[in-house]
């Protein structure tokens, strides 16, 4: 697993407070909402904040970068 | 005696010749004392709202003239008010700079802490949905981090009450304030703090 310090897309912003992830291998959401949020089942807000780059919760790629609410 | 009485004679003239060469720098003076005190009354509005200090100091020089004045000694009356003039001139200078430097600064924090404020909100909005708080955040921390956000978010409001109100200098105190506040949420909450705010 991977954060990116607010290094996003959209990272030229000096007062950009949007976390990131980086998805790394064997990432899943809610692996990634248990990291963040410390509950799996949270992981509905990490999907409904990338909707723009997800479209299925149960399918997300390595390299993708993920805004964490 | 004779001698006596001119000596006396030369003394009195000494001693007219004296007292009007002093009454005649007495009007000038006069005049030199009114313009300063005019320079350092243009300038003092904006002067007391930022450079506070530094016009302390000049209103002290000028009570320094007045002193001179009432002393009689015209001659330094006239050349430290005429110096007071311009010394006035580069306060009202300084005053405008630092109301420009401040601006910016506001400029600055009222654009970015209310994204780094929301995303806090945004943070402690899910977490306290949390069944279980993630690693480094004990339930304690938790509870300072909602009662900071909260006084943050009503120092914000503050700050931008003295901003509507024209103190410039109290918004971006406060707004520094919120700063500090945001900042030790954020890093409470392992989120990242914007480069902006690390100044």
């Amino acid at each position: 697993m991977a954060d990116d310090q607010g290094k996003g897309p959209g990272g030229s912003d000096p007062y950009d407070a949007t976390q990131y992830h980086e998805v790394v291998k064997g990432d899943t959401l809610w692996k990634i909402a248990e990291r963040y949020y410390g509950d799996g089942s949270l992981y509905t807000n990490i999907f409904e904040a990338n909707q723009d780059i997800l479209k299925d919760p149960n399918k997300i790629k390595i390299g993708q970068k993920l805004r964490i609410p | 005696m004779k001698r006596n009485i001119v000596k006396v004679a030369i003394a009195l003239l000494v001693g007219i010749v004296m007292l009007a060469a002093c009454s005649s720098d007495k009007g000038p003076a006069e005049l030199a004392i009114k313009a300063a005190e005019e320079a350092v009354n243009a300038s003092k509005a904006e002067a007391a709202k930022y450079v506070p200090e530094e016009l302390k100091s000049l209103e002290g020089a000028l009570a320094a003239v007045k002193d001179n004045f009432a002393k009689k000694e015209y001659k330094a009356a006239i050349a430290d008010a005429q110096a007071l003039a311009g010394k006035a001139k580069d306060l009202l200078g300084a005053a405008n700079a630092k109301k420009e430097e401040l601006t910016k600064s506001w400029t600055d924090l009222s654009e970015g802490l209310p994204k780094m404020v929301g995303a806090i909100q945004s943070r402690v909005d899910i977490l306290s949905k949390s069944k279980k708080l993630p690693a480094n955040l004990t339930a304690e921390k938790f509870t300072e981090v909602k009662s900071g956000l909260a006084a943050a978010q009503e120092e914000w409001g503050k700050a931008m009450e003295s901003f509507k109100a024209g103190n410039i200098a109290e918004a971006v105190s406060a707004a520094n304030s919120v700063k500090g506040k945001a900042v030790s949420a954020m890093e409470t909450l392992g989120m990242p703090v914007p480069a902006g705010a690390k100044s």
